[in-house]
């Protein structure tokens, strides 16, 4: 990603970092890890995560003043890249940039203080709970399905959301609920009682679950936020997960195209690289101008998350923005990738595989392309940050 | 030869014309047929379906006469006009019907037919109908695959035998298969087209290995076909010696009618139309105009198709032109594949079925099985080659 934007300090702070990050990953998480760890039973390695809390990775985005590293969305965006690059089934994003941010941007103090140390000690894998759409084209910010009510003996979670990663293994959930006509957050360990965890199997070997609440009670404890409160929080740990699985679509990319380019070089058909056949040199091209957008989109992004004078319209705008595009140009490579490759980038064997299945995966999480597309239509039409 | 236009249905003895029928009398008869008689637990099968699996299908549509629609009667065909093959396919599609191993019926049978020798036609053509043999395409080598004509296996003369050695690839459902067609180099010394031959081979001949390959979707359906001194007769080679780029042309054409079917545009587009349903997406106009254009799409691939289907029944050779219809079905095909994967949103990459509102979703399959159409049978960019060159006579 360019990073003209930053001053030279911290630019240099984040190459390096990058590049740390990459021969980190490229050691600890050979591709041939990933393939191994498709389909077991959570799909990632929990020792490896004590591996990410020893680099200090866990507490990267988190503030100091709740013993984290307090580095910016520039920083991490090089270490999920890396991880990224590698097909690292770990649930970086989902745990530590959408459920961490969530917990961050939320005001319950001795909860959030608890839970963020958990995570920054790699001791707490987290995830949220919002999407209650199984499928189609709508994404709904605010819970409708799930309700917390009050009873006679305190107050009650019901009901259902989807897509919640990581799908196995998981320690548990920022759930947002409907209270009344707003929203609450809250915060529901996977082990308490009524909480009803379905795995599915997704592409890439990884899962994500549908996760029931059957009339779990909730200690007001538990409550992380209320109200617009609860509104401003959610919404801004979404967008920030959501350029955060840009950040890792385009380390597919980069990889997919890779790949690609240098088969390109070396297959020979009719006696020459089939790289040199001009009707292949255009496809190439256009899956590079695909991958500029995306990093471009995604530079500025990074630049407006990071900084202090975005408000929350501008960023939720952007960040579907970055989705949409993501998403769109990641399914564009995987499938013209194998294309370009032919029958073998059609098989399991080849690595190829591993950053296709990765990217149906990503360009799905969170809403895909079209959902962001219309709900980029929604904001700025209606010029309001409430959708 | 003599011409009928009966099917002699082997259960029961009776004769049937079907392209006497109006259609919708011909539909109903199909659609019944497989409603009835087709296993509900094997409708829209994720991977395609073993021989162990679909052996008896197969052998229900063999009694019944139907498993060979397009072939002539006289061999055991139904012998469908164009305009009652598509209905066929499109009953076939709409109820799901899995398709069986069908290398014999699609293209070497229809091949026999046309360059085979009398002995090769009674040999092998009623076999194939039987469910006997079943039959894969040995074509593609590791680095002869758009390229084919570089082929390395060869087979050499060794008195009334071919003596094979080599490696074919990507071989489809060769795990299944009792018989392979294949192209081998028969001399050396010529112009790489002019010294290849069309040979067929028996599975139970010494050395011949299959290894099965894992597909990204996670099954096996292609393999990797060893040869290591193989002896067939030359009683198995097809046409004259040195003839099989000609013949393995001949049978491109049958192999691009086979492919430019509307036959997976259909199963995308009841799969696409079933998810909308259950999704209520028929009242999003952003979705209506996507389905439709592609609807339209299917449909007018149909009426390519029919045109093509047209030509082969009148007895004329198919031209480079029947390229542009492979191109569109398998780009089609794609396109519907791609927006299955769109309209199940955050499920869109979830390995099995979902459920919505009591309907089944099988997200990835299609998917899946789009990416190898624009590649096998000759790519798109193969394809695009070809009518560039010999359509519109632009060359380098
Ligand atoms: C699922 C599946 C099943 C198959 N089943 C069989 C089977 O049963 N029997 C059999 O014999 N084969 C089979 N094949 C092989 C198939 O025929 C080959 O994959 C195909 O011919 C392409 O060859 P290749 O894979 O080696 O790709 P390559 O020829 O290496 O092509 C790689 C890329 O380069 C492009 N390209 C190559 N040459 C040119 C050019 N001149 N101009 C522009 N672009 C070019 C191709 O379009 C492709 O995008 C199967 C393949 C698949 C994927």
């Amino acid at each position: 990603m360019n990073s003209d934007y930053l001053d030279t300090e911290r630019q240099d702070n984040i190459r390096m970092l990058a590049e740390s990050a990459q021969t980190f990953a490229t050691k600890a998480s050979p591709l041939t890890r990933a393939r191994g760890l498709r389909g077991s039973a959570s799909g990632f390695d929990r020792s490896f995560w004590g591996k990410l809390a020893e680099q200090g990775w866990t507490g990267l985005l988190i503030p100091e003043a709740f013993a984290g590293y307090g580095q910016g969305f520039g920083e991490m965006a090089a270490v999920v890249s890396a991880l990224a690059t590698q097909v690292a089934p770990e649930p970086v994003v989902p745990a530590l940039v959408f459920a961490s941010r969530a917990i961050e941007h939320t005001g319950n103090g001795d909860l959030q203080q608890q839970l963020l140390a958990s995570i920054v000690a790699g001791e707490l894998i987290p995830g949220v709970a919002w999407q209650e759409e199984l499928a189609g084209l709508q994404v709904n910010l605010l819970a409708s399905a799930v309700v917390a009510a009050p009873t006679n003996s305190g107050i009650q979670l019901t009901g259902e959301k989807h897509h919640v990663r990581p799908g196995a293994d998981c320690d548990g959930f920022i759930v947002t609920a409907k209270q009344g006509n707003g929203l609450s957050l809250w915060w529901v360990p996977a082990n308490a009682t009524g909480v009803k965890v379905q795995s599915v199997a997704l592409a890439d070997g990884t899962s994500e679950a549908s996760v029931r609440f059957d009339g779990v009670m909730l200690d007001g404890s538990q409550c992380l936020a209320q109200g617009d409160a609860a509104t401003v929080a959610f919404t801004r740990a979404y967008d920030e997960a959501l350029v955060m699985t840009g950040v890792e679509l385009l380390a597919l990319q980069q990889a997919m195209l890779n790949m690609t380019l240098e088969y390109l070089r070396t297959r020979v058909q009719f006696g020459k690289p089939i790289g040199s056949f001009q009707a292949l040199q255009h496809r190439a091209v256009d899956l590079l101008i695909q991958q500029e957008l995306t990093s471009s989109v995604l530079s500025q992004a990074l630049v407006m998350l990071d900084g202090a004078d975005s408000n929350a319209f501008e960023r939720s705008a952007m960040a579907s923005r970055v989705k949409a595009r993501a998403s769109d140009a990641g399914l564009l490579l995987a499938r013209e990738s194998i294309q370009l490759h032919g029958a073998i980038g059609f098989t399991d064997e080849y690595d190829l595989g591993l950053y296709v299945q990765r990217a149906l995966v990503l360009s799905a999480w969170l809403g895909n392309a079209q959902m962001h597309r219309r709900r980029y239509a929604n904001l700025t039409q209606m010029n309001t940050a409430s959708v | 030869m003599t011409t009928t236009n009966q099917t002699i249905s082997q259960s029961t003895g009776q004769t049937t014309d079907w392209n006497a029928l109006d259609t919708e009398t011909f539909r109903q008869t199909v659609r019944t047929f497989f409603e009835q008689n087709y296993p509900a637990e094997m409708r829209y099968p994720k991977t395609r379906l073993r021989w162990a699996e679909i052996k008896d299908w197969y052998m229900t549509l063999s009694k019944k006469g139907w498993i060979a629609p397009s072939w002539p009667q006289v061999h055991g065909g139904m012998g469908l006009s164009p305009e009652k093959l598509i209905v066929f396919i499109e009953e076939q599609e709409r109820w799901g019907v899995g398709r069986a191993p069908d290398m014999g019926i699609t293209m070497i049978g229809p091949l026999l037919i046309q360059y085979g020798s009398e002995e090769q036609q009674q040999k092998y053509l009623p076999k194939i109908i039987q469910g006997e043999n079943i039959w894969c395409q040995g074509y593609s080598e590791p680095n002869a695959g758009s390229d084919l004509a570089s082929l390395r296996t060869d087979a050499v003369e060794d008195g009334d035998d071919f003596i094979i050695n080599g490696q074919k690839t990507w071989t489809t459902l060769a795990q299944d298969a009792t018989h392979i067609f294949l192209l081998a180099r028969t001399d050396k010394t010529v112009k790489k087209q002019e010294g290849i031959s069309f040979l067929l081979a028996d599975f139970t001949t010494p050395g011949i290995t299959v290894r099965p390959i894992r597909n990204i979707a996670g099954h096996e359906e292609f393999c990797e076909v060893f040869f290591e001194n193989v002896r067939v007769p030359k009683a198995n080679l097809v046409g004259g010696l040195n003839q099989g780029w000609g013949i393995a042309k001949a049978l491109l054409g049958f192999e691009r009618i086979f492919l430019g079917s509307p036959k997976q545009s259909q199963y995308a587009l009841s799969r696409v139309e079933e998810a909308a349903h259950a999704l209520g997406l028929f009242g999003d106009q952003g979705f209506v105009d996507r389905y439709t254009q592609l609807q339209l799409d299917v449909a007018d691939l149909s009426a390519l198709y029919v045109r093509f289907v047209e030509q082969v029944k009148r007895g004329e050779k198919l031209g480079p032109d029947v390229s542009m219809l492979k191109v569109w079905a398998a780009e089609t095909f794609s396109r519907l594949a791609n927006l299955l994967v769109e309209i199940t949103g955050g499920s869109g990459a979830v390995a099995g079925d979902i459920e919505v509102n009591g309907k089944k979703i099988d997200v990835l399959t299609s998917f899946y099985n789009a990416r190898p159409a624009t590649i096998y049978g000759g790519s798109s960019e193969i394809q695009r080659n070809i009518l560039a060159a010999s359509v519109l006579q632009l060359r380098s």
